[in-house]
């Protein structure tokens, strides 16, 4: 078993949450260096407890670890506290499965799950002792290389990275980490390696292209290394069944946001939602045979003891004969005291019923994303539950015992009116009457708005967002709407992290510089309400010449090269374009999709 | 069915880790061991288990104790064979013995508990054990030691907390700290101080110049209950 390093040591007696930084997990891999041929840590740029509940970071721990030539240890962004004592003690980042610096390791991966984390991977470099800039890195250094949904645009950090990996990586990371191996015997020096890296499908190196902008807008991209692919096609898994899959995760010490075992249901959403980046980058769906699902279940509760399992995926009752799935769960885990949960529940009756089935213990709470209050705008961005469906599968919850409900709604959608804004507390009223009048008890509804944010790879890349003043004064619209709703409890986004997360989810290479200055201003998890700044971000955008709002609000033409352009997520353009303008109405062929 | 008591000893990895924390762990384990576990009835069951006393983060033990229910007979040899294999190294349990189904439940028997504080080495309060020895002398002379409590309806309340240091002497461990500061605190349901806060008064007591703060590490040694009114090792017939 590793020691804990003296130095590691003497500071988490003054820090929250020591066991952040301790690792040594039950299930957690422990691989003596000596003998392993590529060395890669996990770099997650959040707490521990953040991404520990990331399902990515289980699956590519399981799928590099379980080669014996190779290992993976993970890292995660330490909280203010600790930062504060490692920088005052020089102790640089350290991976937690051993305790060395990251800079020992042959690569440094970062999990790209939100814009909002951008910094926190600068500072991670920085504490890790990395060059920041992946030009000024030596041949001793590690490369450094970032996957996770916000690869596929991920040019603003593109001066940071040796190079990315676009979709899925549990089969092709292994691969890769091999041919590294390989390409490490026969390369000269760092840059023929990320030559011979960047032919590998799915491998982007930024340092291949070149943008050219000219009056803001980005007018090519040119390729410096006349070899360097034209379009980065997306990896992806053929077969969920025979593709890496931990039975047994590691269990976290300390409490995480998702402590539980998961198994996913299937990879992919077939809905279509417009706003919805995941339903377009996991394309194709693919599912999990129903043996395979229940062989992981069981072989997960065995392993970790875990009292909790959650069938994942991005709309779990879409799964075909779930019914069946669910009778078949119930008897392998019969005894087992497990309590089974589906997340991500469409608002129908039959998701309903199923949810229930799976049930056991009090009826608290299910959650539900109706995303906009009207049918008219609930059909602009494909999201096609009726009000009466609504009312009719809500009712059933009622019926059934539940005692409240969490709903998600969205502002600041493509063609979004005042009333579109007004309906959300309309709606919300509705319901409570219609509780009222069926359940005679009272039945609590919760309602969070977010504000929308277009992203890359969607049908609405193109759209603009709202400016932010447009934004807060549709907040009021929301707050005055549910002023007089006692029992219904409110809670929305902050504007300005939903600018800034635009900005950066639509971005190209010019906003590196932005990123550059809001580290060294100290912007560390902007995603925390509590660490937060817009005057330290607006002063990074001053320091770097760049108007934040000429890339959140900038509407793009179907002509427009976008940032992303290059990089193939597996969807075509034209796809895009029809299901924007179906979104629109633009097209007569789609009269009757909008009102 | 039958109760089990066990004894383990949690070493320095995974002292950082919170009571919540070992509660999971321990029950996590339960589950994987496959030991016949006994569940409370009703709409969230949970295990019948139980940690004799919260051991604070930071701290490490050599004699800790458990108490779960079994609903078949299983030998205490193995009962700590099968759980072992669940526990990480650094939770050493060391035995186990059959204990009487109708006896109070161990959290209720606790009643205090010996702590070891040796302060650390480097960058350290360069106090001398004299002047610590002092401080501590002043401190126990104290009538009165008052900690703030939040209470009910968020009223601040003071409580006197002296009457709960039992006992407290340095020794003189002769290797590598020169001094050890033993702790006997009262714990459990008729309340207690937790060490830290002990070390916290003993440092003002100190009100030492060199503006080091000390790096104590703390041990807890052993768990007590009151038998015919003396305490008792809670170890007592295992």
């Amino acid at each position: 078993m590793k020691v804990i390093d003296h130095k590691i040591e003497r500071l988490l007696w003054q820090v929250q949450k020591p066991a952040r930084y301790t690792g040594n997990e039950w299930n957690a891999w422990r691989k003596d260096h000596a003998g392993i041929k590529v060395k890669m840590v996990l770099a997650f740029p959040d707490l521990y407890e953040v991404g520990m509940s990331n399902q990515g970071l289980k699956i590519l721990y399981e799928s590099v670890n379980r080669r014996p030539e190779m290992l993976m240890e993970r890292a995660f962004a330490p909280a203010a506290d600790m930062e504060e004592l490692m920088r005052a003690h020089n102790l640089p980042l350290f991976a937690l499965e051993s305790g060395k610096p990251l800079a020992e390791f042959d690569l440094v991966g970062f999990s790209l799950q939100y814009e909002l984390s951008f910094t926190n991977v600068l500072n991670m470099l920085d504490l890790a002792g990395i060059s920041l800039h992946a030009s000024e890195r030596g041949e001793s250094e590690p490369l450094v290389v970032g996957g996770g949904p916000c690869a596929f645009n991920p040019e603003p950090l593109a001066p940071f990275f040796d190079f990315f990996l676009l979709g899925e990586s549990e089969e092709c990371l292994p691969e890769l980490l091999a041919d590294l191996d390989a390409f490490k015997q026969t390369a000269p020096d760092r840059k023929e390696l990320l030559a011979k890296l960047s032919e590998k499908e799915g491998v982007y190196v930024p340092a291949l292209y070149r943008p050219v902008y000219k009056e803001k807008k980005l007018k090519a991209l040119e390729r410096v290394d006349p070899g360097a692919p034209g379009v980065i096609k997306k990896r992806l898994v053929k077969d969920l069944d025979s593709a890496p899959y931990p039975a047994a995760p590691v269990i976290p010490y300390l409490q995480t946001i998702h402590d539980r075992a998961v198994v996913e249901l299937f990879r992919g959403c077939g809905r279509g939602c417009r706003f919805c980046q995941a339903g377009y980058i996991f394309r194709p769906v693919r599912r999990r045979s129903r043996e395979e699902i229940v062989k992981t279940a069981r072989e997960q509760i065995a392993l970790t003891g875990y009292e909790e399992l959650s069938l994942a995926s991005l709309s779990s009752t879409d799964y075909p004969r779930l019914d069946e799935l669910i009778d078949e769960l119930d008897r392998a885990l019969a005894g087992e005291q497990v309590k089974c949960n589906l997340p991500s529940l469409r608002l129908d009756s039959y998701s309903i019923k199923l949810a229930d089935r799976l049930h056991r213990g009090k009826r608290s709470n299910l959650t539900f994303a109706p995303e906009a209050a009207t049918e008219r705008l609930r059909r602009v961005i494909k999201k096609n539950i009726s009000e009466e469906e609504i009312f009719t599968a809500l009712g059933d919850a009622v019926d059934a015992g539940w005692q409240g409900f969490k709903l998600y709604f969205m502002i600041g959608l493509p063609t979004e009116s005042d009333e579109d804004v007004a309906a959300i507390a309309e709606l919300c009223h509705r319901l409570k009457q219609y509780f009222r009048r069926k359940a005679g008890r009272r039945i609590s509804i919760s309602v969070s708005v977010s504000t929308f944010v277009p992203k890359a790879h969607t049908p609405f890349q193109w759209e603009p967002q709202l400016p932010l003043p447009e934004v807060t004064r549709r907040q009021e619209i929301l707050q005055q709407g549910f002023k007089k709703m006692p029992g219904v409890d409110l809670s929305w986004h902050d504007a300005e992290t939903s600018f800034l997360e635009a900005v950066f989810a639509r971005g190209d290479r010019r906003l590196a510089a932005v990123l550059e200055w809001a580290f060294k201003l100290g912007c560390r998890f902007d995603s925390w309400t509590e660490h937060f700044s817009m005057s330290r971000w607006r002063q990074a955008f001053r320091e770097a010449d760049i108007e934040p709002e000429d890339y959140a609000q900038r509407r793009f033409e179907y002509d427009d090269l976008l940032p992303w352009s290059h990089l193939d997520c597996g969807v075509d353009k034209e796809v895009f374009i029809k299901e924007h303008r179906k979104a629109f109405n633009l097209d007569a062929d789609f009269e009757g999709e909008v009102r | 069915m039958t109760r089990i008591k066990f004894r383990f000893a949690r070493h320095a990895p995974l002292k950082h880790i919170s009571h919540l924390d070992m509660m999971r762990l321990f029950q996590r384990a339960l589950r994987r061991s496959g030991l016949p576990l006994v569940y409370s009835e009703g709409y969230n069951p949970h295990l019948r288990f139980n940690l004799a006393l919260p051991l604070p983060v930071n701290v490490t033990a050599s004699e800790e104790f458990g108490e779960v229910y079994l609903s078949e007979t299983v030998s205490p040899d193995q009962f700590v064979s099968t759980l072992r294999a669940q526990l990480p190294e650094s939770l050493d349990l060391k035995s186990a013995s059959s204990e009487d189904y109708k006896a109070p439940s161990l959290p209720s028997q606790v009643v205090a508990a010996l702590y070891r504080a040796t302060p650390g080495r480097e960058e350290n309060c360069r106090a001398g054990s004299s002047q610590f020895r002092a401080a501590l002398d002043r401190l126990m002379a104290r009538e009165e030691i008052l900690v703030q409590k939040t209470k009910k309806k968020k009223k601040q309340a003071y409580v006197n907390v002296r009457p709960y240091i039992i006992e407290a002497y340095f020794k003189e461990s002769g290797n590598e700290s020169p001094l050890e500061l033993y702790m006997l605190l009262q714990a459990g349901s008729s309340g207690g101080v937790s060490p830290f806060f002990v070390i916290e008064q003993l440092e003002k007591e100190l009100n030492c110049d060199c503006n080091n703060k000390a790096f104590w590490e703390l041990h807890r040694e052993s768990l007590y209950t009151d038998k015919d009114q003396f305490l008792q090792p809670l170890s007592e017939g295992m």
